[in-house]
């Protein structure tokens, strides 16, 4: 084993790092990014791990990934189509409720771990060095994981109910993907700040209770009043949501305006909350 | 070459006191009186340079707080400097406390690779060491059982075993020594002798002095977050070691109230034969000898030796205040012994202390603070923090007949 060691010793490329006091730039930022791209093993073995955990012990196991949007539906569907009846416009409405319900389970179940996944681990981040994004990124990754299992149930209602997918459903891609980036941005900024003010674990419940009822999830956006919808679509999740709820059971093309306010916040959110992010990283292990 | 270098690094913290008027229940009364208060600084490590070689084996000594542990975070990258530069040539590892980053709902197999991956291996290196980290943690017949399920013995074997298989070009070790039982701490030094002869870059932060002088050739001592002593590892260590380890204060709080009727001139360790510092072994006899002079006769004398570790914890004492015996001392000059048949100190060095008081006196007769170290040398395997002295015997039942044995464990 010496033998082999001495020669790699000799040929092997060595990196060169320089720690200094921690400052922002443009350069360390790209850095920043680079040096995660060499932890991408981290993160792939990070976060199969957090999936098979999840479900380790638990007769149902996977099962749980669409149990949980599924018995959501069935509650909503209750209230809103039973009791309330609310005008869904000729959709069913348990099918409108699950396009909803699979999106913002993928952004609350990512939230609300990732929000307590430094803090969590702490014991590993006073120990030894990672790029800590990782710690959050893996429960975004888990819940894309969990996004993609029940989103196989979507397609059974879809037959269910007899809706025809149309070469529309490909701005599928493109929405789930403006969603990660910005569930991404959120994880990071929230994770980041449970470290200084454990209120924000605390208040999660709460805010994504909100935030659900802010967004069109269990009732559709031709529900919200004309005068409020300006102010309403500033919320990120409100395009993504409609929008993938168009694509998928209209078969139409998406409100582009709506979809537009949601990619633009979010790909501005995205490098902010990664800056903030990495700027709390510098003391983390002093706070923690 | 260069491997590693400080350049005028600093590392300061922030310390918020609270007063106690101003300490309530109540944490956002705590909150808004915090924002009135003016946090101190605190230097843990203030203007430290210095540099490694490649292939060089570093050590850092200091008592507590010295700022050893600022030092190894900042190598680490687990919290960044203050002020300075730190500049690191080549793949850094820390050999951490083991088995810290593993999932006990997991398989041991599945650790591995956790573990390898937050140590900062690829998949692809931990694929092709997985087979020697299973052989070396002797682990085989439970790699795919969850680790929670593993013996604490199994659980420390696996997570060194890991640890011990990536080949960094600068390995930081800890006080990683001081787990794990004694034929662990060999397992785990001979592989650390094996990244060394290998060229490997070796920073090693202890309060082990005996194994930091082993393993280095060079030692940096620290207080109080600077470097006052920058050398070969032997001279490092003894100036250390002659260095006041417990605070002035208490040795003068003790100096001014002596009255010196009676003074201790030496405090000497003696092995059976009488023979002068030999070579003390866990689980020997050892004899200490206290020669004094008595200038003016004391009734009911008390005599202690107290020993101390290299962190100026007291760790044991020597006396003869709980024998019932009164010690009446006259005029001249004496000595006085302590004995044991087998020594229940483990290997290290140990600082010691004498007086010799009145019983019941507030103040001391003569106080002698480091006059002596007693250096116990590594003989047998001891697990645990101490020897403790034993016998043992067996019985067995043998179809009808009862065999006795009766062995003497000397």
């Amino acid at each position: 084993m010496a033998a082999a060691q001495d020669s790699s010793i000799m040929t092997k490329r060595r990196p060169v790092k320089i720690i200094r006091p921690p400052s922002f730039s443009i350069a360390g930022f790209l850095r920043d990014f680079k040096g995660l791209w060499l932890y991408k093993d981290l993160l792939y073995t990070l976060s199969a791990h957090r999936v098979k955990v999840r479900y380790k012990q638990s007769v149902l196991g996977i099962a749980w990934a669409v149990l949980q949007p599924l018995s959501l539906m069935l509650i909503y569907t209750l209230v809103f189509a039973v009791f309330a009846r609310i005008p869904t416009g000729g959709t069913p409405y348990p099918v409108m409720a699950f396009t909803g319900l699979l999106l913002w389970t993928l952004f609350s179940t990512a939230l609300t771990s990732s929000t307590n996944g430094l803090v969590s681990h702490a014991h590993l981040v006073t120990k030894v060095y990672f790029p800590r994004e990782i710690l959050p990124l893996t429960y975004v990754v888990a819940a894309l994981f969990d996004f993609a299992i029940a989103a196989l149930l979507l397609a059974a209602l879809m037959v269910y109910y007899h809706v025809a997918p149309t070469i529309n459903l490909l701005y599928a891609i493109p929405i789930v993907l403006i969603l990660t980036c910005f569930v991404t941005a959120m994880s990071l900024a929230f994770s980041a700040l449970q470290v200084r003010f454990r209120d924000v674990g605390v208040a999660m419940p709460l805010l994504l209770q909100l935030w659900m009822f802010a967004t069109p999830v269990v009732y559709p956006l031709s529900a919200v009043p004309q005068r409020f919808q300006s102010l309403y679509s500033l919320n990120p999740m409100v395009g993504v949501v409609d929008s993938f709820r168009t694509v998928v059971l209209n078969g139409t093309a998406p409100d582009l305006h709506g979809l537009g306010i949601s990619a633009i916040l979010s790909i501005v959110l995205l490098p902010a909350c990664y800056i903030y992010f990495k700027h709390v990283e510098a003391t983390l292990a002093d706070v923690i | 070459m260069i491997d590693l270098s400080f350049n005028r690094v600093s590392k300061r913290y922030r310390i918020r006191h609270e007063s106690e008027e101003t300490a309530s229940r109540h944490p956002l009364i705590r909150k808004w009186n915090a924002l009135w208060t003016h946090p101190e600084d605190f230097w843990a490590v203030r203007d430290v340079s210095f540099d490694v070689e490649r292939g060089e084996a570093l050590g850092i000594i200091g008592h507590n707080g010295a700022g050893k542990s600022t030092i190894l975070k900042l190598l680490s990258n687990i919290t960044t400097p203050t002020a300075g530069e730190i500049r690191i040539n080549g793949r850094l590892a820390a050999l951490i406390e083991v088995g810290s980053g593993f999932h006990p709902e997991l398989t041991g197999r599945e650790n591995i690779y956790l573990n390898g991956a937050i140590l900062g291996m690829a998949r692809s290196e931990i694929t092709k060491k997985l087979e020697s980290i299973i052989e070396f943690a002797g682990v085989r017949q439970f790699i795919d059982t969850p680790v929670k399920r593993f013996s604490s013995g199994m659980y420390v074997r696996l997570g060194f075993s890991i640890a011990a298989h990536l080949e960094p070009d600068i390995l930081l070790l800890d006080e990683v020594l001081a787990v794990g039982d004694a034929s662990f701490q060999k397992k785990c030094l001979d592989r650390i002798s094996e990244l060394k002869e290998a060229g490997t870059t070796i920073v090693f932060i202890s309060h082990d002095l005996r194994a930091v002088e082993r393993l280095c050739q060079r030692v940096l001592l620290l207080k109080r977050g600077q470097i006052v002593m920058n050398g070969p590892a032997k001279e490092v260590i003894a100036a250390y070691q002659n260095d006041a380890t417990l605070s002035s204060e208490s040795v003068e709080v003790h100096k001014r109230g002596e009255t010196k009727e009676v003074e201790i001139r030496t405090l000497s360790f003696l092995n059976d034969n009488g023979q002068m510092n030999p070579v003390f072994k866990t689980g020997k006899p050892l004899i200490a000898r206290i020669d004094f002079d008595v200038h003016e006769a004391v009734n009911d004398a008390v005599f202690s030796v107290l020993l101390f570790t290299s962190d100026g914890e007291s760790h044991c004492e020597l006396t003869t205040e709980f024998s019932r015996d009164s010690l009446s001392l006259q005029r001249g000059k004496g000595s006085i012994e302590f004995r044991t048949d087998e020594l229940g100190l483990l290997p290290g060095v140990y600082f010691t202390s004498v007086h010799v008081q009145q019983r019941g006196a507030q103040d001391v007769i003569h106080y002698q603070y480091k006059s002596t170290t007693l250096r116990v040398d590594f003989d047998r395997v001891v697990r645990g923090n101490f020897f403790l002295p034993h016998d043992w015997q067996v019985s067995q039942v043998e179809s009808d007949e009862v065999v006795e044995l009766e062995v003497q464990n000397k």
